[in-house]
């Protein structure tokens, strides 16, 4: 049963249509990647489910619980959080300091997570920061800022993560290093939901993509389907003419 | 789920290069916010100034240098309520000296209109003055920054209107009076001296309150939402409740300054929260700096006793005071209290090879 379901999801600014109408649903045992050109509303349709913005229309349903339009921080606390494409953190704390407030919000009862990082430095090990615990968040390289940032999210010990764009500006061995730290998240029950451009490292990591253009999801599968699919060819392509 | 999880707590990648070269500050930051247990340091220094503050009197200081230190003493209490809600939470206020305001007139009311004494009107003027920091946050909840110390400006100018048309009420630009404390604990409190340590108890009380307050998780919750407000929500922190929550602790710590001053003066007069005084505590918090434990006690006490120190005259000393604020914010954006620890740590790193 797909623990997030959205139907009908339309986001105006103004006169722009961010999100046309999107009807999904994400699975919390999986890895699900959307990929879509700039602009297409991916970020968007993050920042609608997780509230930060409020729908035009549509619903977002979570675990069968109408979330649409609740606080950010109250979606978060049931277990949906995510992270934010500008690699965010609290910059003037040490790095330690970071990841405990995280770690004070986890919600419990989740066996497998609490074994892996039931305490501030077990997460900072976890994402391979335990050497960098008393640095300034602030003063760190943008690789690891892209680290605390996921340990940031996994510290509330979500049931379903939304990654934005982890790997972007991150050097090819760092981007691998991170993915595999993603991929293993769904053996320790958390789903994932992923947006990112690298179509290579998408289809070896996802199970599902699904595929937007203008607001509106054009195509959804399997990688391998979904590459071939004539109208995402289009849109990354070009049509022949 | 059937794979065999190997090495669980494998850290993921290469292993992290040794940590390069960098500047020492950045090196031991992990400390700057007292994260964790007290050292051998920190708990000299509490002996230290606590010694301080109970021999002050030993000193013989004289009945003026006794007033100004009882004066100090209760604007540091105020001062720590304000160094709290900045230092902490990051929304800075050039109106407190109103919510000193509400606290001293509560307490002037309760005596002169139900003839309450001190004792009892000191939690209600503390919950008062947190209700109505409470409901002057509220805008904050929208805008921030200097919006918002645009905002505690207008209601401190506001207060003083309030209260200077208010008739029988606040007694009018006259004001007050109100009566003296009497004698509790078997100690005379018209007497100098036992003020002094009334407020240097509730001074220490204080201390403790803002040093347990800032290392609590509570605290913590409190940086995360000054250091960046959107991940603060996204990992779950209800900003709104924890920024109202901020500023009526702020409040609390004012209202007991304000009773505390309303008793030691006997008379309140709106005069004394308006914009300058509350101008006077900003600066004290700047210069001292906010986010370290005795950064508002040594604002205070600069602040206070330099000028009288120095023999300057009161125009003289507020030229002073904003040449200092303005070298402070250039030179030492962490205020006094974090220079010298700053000039500490150089001091002791110096002395370890």
């Amino acid at each position: 049963m797909p623990a997030l379901e959205i139907s009908g999801l339309r986001k105006t600014f103004g006169g722009v249509i961010a999100l046309a109408g999107i009807d999904l649903s994400i699975e919390a045992d999986k890895i699900v990647g959307i990929i879509g050109p700039n602009g297409s509303g991916k970020t968007t349709l993050f920042n609608v489910i997780t509230g930060v913005h409020k729908p035009t229309s549509g619903r977002v349903m979570w675990q069968g619980k109408d979330i649409t339009g609740r606080p950010a921080y109250q979606i978060a606390r049931w277990g949906l959080v995510r992270t934010f494409q500008q690699a965010m953190s609290f910059p003037g704390l040490s790095v330690r300091e970071n990841v405990r407030i995280a770690c004070e919000r986890a919600r419990g009862d989740h066996e497998t997570t609490r074994a892996e990082w039931g305490s501030p430095d077990k997460l900072l090990h976890f994402v391979g920061l335990a050497d960098r615990g008393d640095e300034i968040a602030g003063a760190m390289p943008f690789g690891n800022l892209r680290r605390l940032g996921v340990a940031l999210a996994l510290g509330v010990n979500p049931s379903l993560l939304l990654l934005d764009e982890p790997a972007a500006g991150l050097s090819h061995s760092e981007a691998d290093d991170l993915m595999e730290l993603v991929f293993r998240l769904p053996k320790l029950g958390i789903g994932v939901c992923l947006i990112d451009h690298d179509m290579f490292l998408m289809s070896a990591l996802c199970e599902r993509l699904v595929v937007l253009n203008f607001g509106t999801k054009i195509a959804e599968g399997p990688p391998k389907l979904v590459l071939n699919d004539p109208k995402v060819r289009e849109v990354y392509l070009g049509s022949d003419l | 789920m059937k794979d065999s999880p190997s090495k669980p707590n494998a850290p993921i990648g290469p292993a992290q290069d040794a940590a390069p070269d960098r500047p020492e500050v950045v090196r031991r930051a992990g400390k700057t916010h007292h994260g964790g247990r007290s050292t051998l340091a920190e708990i000299v220094t509490a002996v230290v100034v606590a010694g301080f503050l109970v021999g002050f009197p030993s000193m013989n200081p004289g009945y003026r240098f006794l007033s100004l230190a009882i004066t100090t003493g209760f604007t540091a209490v105020a001062l720590y309520g304000l160094g709290f809600q900045f230092g902490q939470a990051g929304i800075m206020s050039v109106g407190h000296a109103a919510l000193m305001g509400i606290g001293a007139y509560t307490a002037g009311i309760l005596a002169g209109k139900l003839g309450i004494g001190f004792w009892v009107a000191l939690p209600c003027s503390a919950l008062v003055s947190a209700v109505v920091a409470g409901l002057v946050g509220l805008p904050s909840l929208r805008v921030s920054g200097q919006h918002y110390i645009i905002i505690t400006f207008c209601f401190c100018a506001l207060l003083n209107i309030a209260l200077t048309n208010g008739g029988q009420f606040t007694g009018g630009a006259t004001g007050l009076d109100v009566g003296s404390i009497g004698s509790a604990f078997g100690l005379n409190f018209n007497k100098l001296l036992n003020t002094y340590y009334l407020v240097v108890v509730v001074l220490i009380i204080c201390l403790l309150a803002t040093h347990l307050l800032v290392n609590s998780s509570y605290g913590r919750t409190l940086r995360a939402l000054r250091e960046n407000e959107t991940l603060a929500r996204a990992v779950g922190i209800n900003t709104n409740l924890h920024k109202i929550g901020a500023l009526m602790v702020s409040g609390a710590f004012a209202g007991v300054a304000g009773i505390l001053q309303a008793y030691y003066l006997r008379h309140i007069s709106p005069s004394l929260y308006g914009p300058f005084p509350s101008l006077y505590l900003a600066l004290m918090v700047m210069l001292g700096g906010s986010r370290l434990l005795y950064g508002p006690l040594a604002g205070a006490v600069i602040v206070s006793f330099l000028p009288e120190i120095l023999n300057l005259n009161p125009i003289d000393s507020r030229i002073a005071y904003g040449v200092a604020l303005l070298a402070v914010i250039l030179l030492l954006p962490g205020g006094v209290s974090a220079g010298c620890l700053n000039i500490y740590r150089w001091l002791t790193s110096k002395r370890r090879p």
